[in-house]
């Protein structure tokens, strides 16, 4: 392939569009992680719910708006209720089972997404008004893409804003930190263990209904990202949300360029710079716990 | 801890229990199933080596299980290897992954451990994956023979007969899981559970913890290429499925399922899943679902009855480890 400037710098945006994506989905994941000490396998199929919320309500409201602000809702509700039915009742009994129960969610909403949507991928174009490209000079760029990263870019800073900015979130701060002392402090920490999940749910499933009109959905597309948020967190560091965002656009970036030179180990190369980064830098690039 | 001077009853009594079960099986299930029950009863107790003996929550078992099964295809197919080679070949690249793997993962504690296995799962699936050439990619590696066990131009056993193969695969688990048994109450095996019930201490007292988890790691790698080698020549073929990360879930749920605190456990879980999927996949393409719902349900409502029943059965005189890595 040519390598050009045009194209490189196409690579280079869509590369920052996919790391913003997976720098929100690590922020999601490391949010839920910090408060439950477990790795939750449901998180990627979260991710491909947010993505189906999105095209079924599209075709019933007919809107893209109105299904991008609903969708992710959807999401938020299932990720509490999956923390308030399920996980809840674990805490006694260990990590090993709250393991267990989210592997065996993801399995059941995974066949779930195939039963209800089918076993074929679907496509979406991107809503009235941002089709088109927008000329930035050297590259026409998709508007729609521009859209995502500023969307994405607004949002992490408002979950930013909320954690460290508001008194409920210096409360979720403390319970990644130091759970039962928070617990000793007076604070119904069960409560603020349902809100977080339910918080990195919706991250989860505003990142599905975001990449509908850039990659398509497939049912398969939950179980693709998942290893990617796990990628994302286990080099950003655990609850470190810059953390997450650079290993997200590292990760988002080095998958894109590779793109350009060598296309069917763009996904390999992802676990590639994890392997030297952890053996160059084992405690993570940034994180405010070592475990 | 494993209680020290064990009856002799205590002792032999699992394995008279395993000889009677092998032998008997095959009549109640086909014999590829029962088949399919022992490779993974390897890769289960294997496992448990990690997450019983030595507290690691290794997720990514089927990395070493999927190489050593495309190694040894590979070998069957393009080299027509003898038998012991290609299990030997399994093994070795299952011990060699490990090593590496393993270098990088026992670095870093608890969820990050947990996650690195997992990412490196991924690598390696999407290697095979993306490798179509070598791997046969989505379609998997097909037309593994089966080397028969001949010694120069002496034919011991003709394999391509399913109860022979069969029984190759029962004696192999049973060399295995002695071998495995020899370790965990070896002096190593000591100081995998000193290191399992309190880290901070096994390290206090001069022990090189993270040398003895990579010594853990790569052990129980060896053991899963060694499955892959017995599984890549059941079915003549190697799915990709066997290096995929629902694989070593799979293998976690058998070892929990089953019980970690028991060096036998995991078989019993093992037993149970395989038997439980293909009973499942024959009746509904989307089995996995029901699967699922099994997994929730017993973790939700049936984490006691279930671990309890397997207590009773399995407690029996039996030796018992503390129950729980945690």
């Amino acid at each position: 392939m040519e390598l050009n400037l045009s194209a490189f710098l196409g690579q280079l945006l869509n590369g920052v569009v996919t790391g913003m994506i997976y720098a929100m989905m690590g922020i999601g994941l490391s949010l839920i992680l910090g408060i439950l000490d477990i790795p939750n396998f449901a998180h990627g199929v979260l991710f491909a719910l947010g993505a189906y919320f999105l095209y079924s309500l599209f075709a019933v409201v007919a809107n893209f708006w109105v299904a991008l602000a609903i969708a992710p809702l959807g999401v938020l509700l299932i990720g509490m209720a999956i923390e308030y039915g399920g996980i809840r009742r674990l805490y006694p009994v260990g990590i090993n089972y709250m393991l267990l129960l989210t592997f065996g969610l993801a399995l059941i909403f995974q066949e779930m997404i195939i039963l209800i949507w089918g076993p074929v991928g679907k496509s979406m174009i991107p809503p009235a008004g941002l089709e088109a490209g927008f000329n930035l000079g050297i590259v026409s760029y998709p508007k729609y893409r521009l859209f995502v990263m500023g969307l994405t870019g607004l949002i992490i800073l408002g979950v930013w804003l909320f954690l460290n900015k508001t008194k409920y979130g210096a409360i979720i701060r403390a319970g990644v930190e130091d759970k039962e002392m928070v617990n000793a402090l007076g604070i119904n920490i069960r409560r603020v263990f349902t809100i977080t999940f339910g918080l990195g749910s919706w991250l989860a499933g505003i990142a599905g209904a975001l990449i509908v009109p850039v990659r398509g959905l497939t049912p398969v597309m939950g179980f693709d990202m998942l290893p990617i948020c796990f990628v994302v967190v286990a080099l950003g560091g655990l609850g470190s949300l810059s953390g997450s965002i650079v290993a997200g656009l590292i990760i988002g970036v080095a998958q894109s360029m590779i793109m350009l030179v060598w296309p069917v180990a763009s996904i390999v190369v992802i676990f590639a710079v994890m392997a030297i980064i952890l053996v160059l830098r084992p405690q993570g690039l940034l994180g405010i716990r070592e475990v | 801890m494993v209680s020290q001077g064990q009856g002799f009853y205590s002792r032999w009594m699992p394995w008279l229990a395993l000889g009677v079960v092998i032998v008997l099986l095959p009549f109640f299930v086909r014999p590829a199933i029962a088949t399919v029950i022992w490779i993974f009863a390897i890769l289960a107790v294997a496992f448990n080596i990690l997450l019983g003996y030595t507290g690691l929550l290794a997720f990514g078992q089927s990395t070493f299980f999927g190489l050593g099964a495309y190694a040894a295809g590979l070998l069957l197919i393009h080299y027509k290897v003898h038998l012991f080679t290609s299990l030997l070949a399994g093994t070795l690249i299952g011990l060699v992954a490990a090593a590496l793997i393993g270098r990088i993962c026992i670095q870093r504690l608890g969820l990050y451990f947990v996650l690195l296995t997992f990412a490196f799962n991924q690598l390696f699936f999407f290697i095979a994956y993306q490798w179509n050439k070598l791997t046969g990619g989505e379609d998997g590696l097909p037309g593994v023979p089966r080397a028969p066990l001949q010694f120069g131009s002496f034919t011991l056993l003709d394999l391509s007969q399913p109860f022979n193969y069969y029984f190759l695969t029962a004696a192999v688990f049973l060399l295995s899981l002695a071998a495995m048994k020899w370790i965990v109450e070896s002096p190593l095996g000591m100081i995998f559970q000193a290191i399992r019930e309190n880290e901070a201490r096994a390290g206090a007292i001069g022990y090189n913890v993270k040398r003895y988890k990579w010594i853990a790691f790569v052990i129980a790698g060896g053991f899963s290429g060694l499955a892959g080698v017995l599984y890549s020549m059941l079915f003549g073929i190697v799915p990709l499925d066997t290096i995929h990360w629902i694989t070593s879930g799979d293998v976690v749920f058998m070892a929990l399922i089953g019980g970690i605190g028991n060096f036998y456990g995991p078989i019993i879980g093992a037993a149970l899943f395989i038997w439980l999927s293909e009973s499942l996949s024959v009746i509904w393409a989307r089995w996995p679902l029901m699967l699922g719902i099994a997994f929730v349900v017993v973790v939700l409502f049936f984490r006691g009855g279930c671990m309890e029943a397997l207590e009773r059965l399995w407690g029996l005189g039996m030796e018992k480890l503390k129950p729980g890595s945690r």
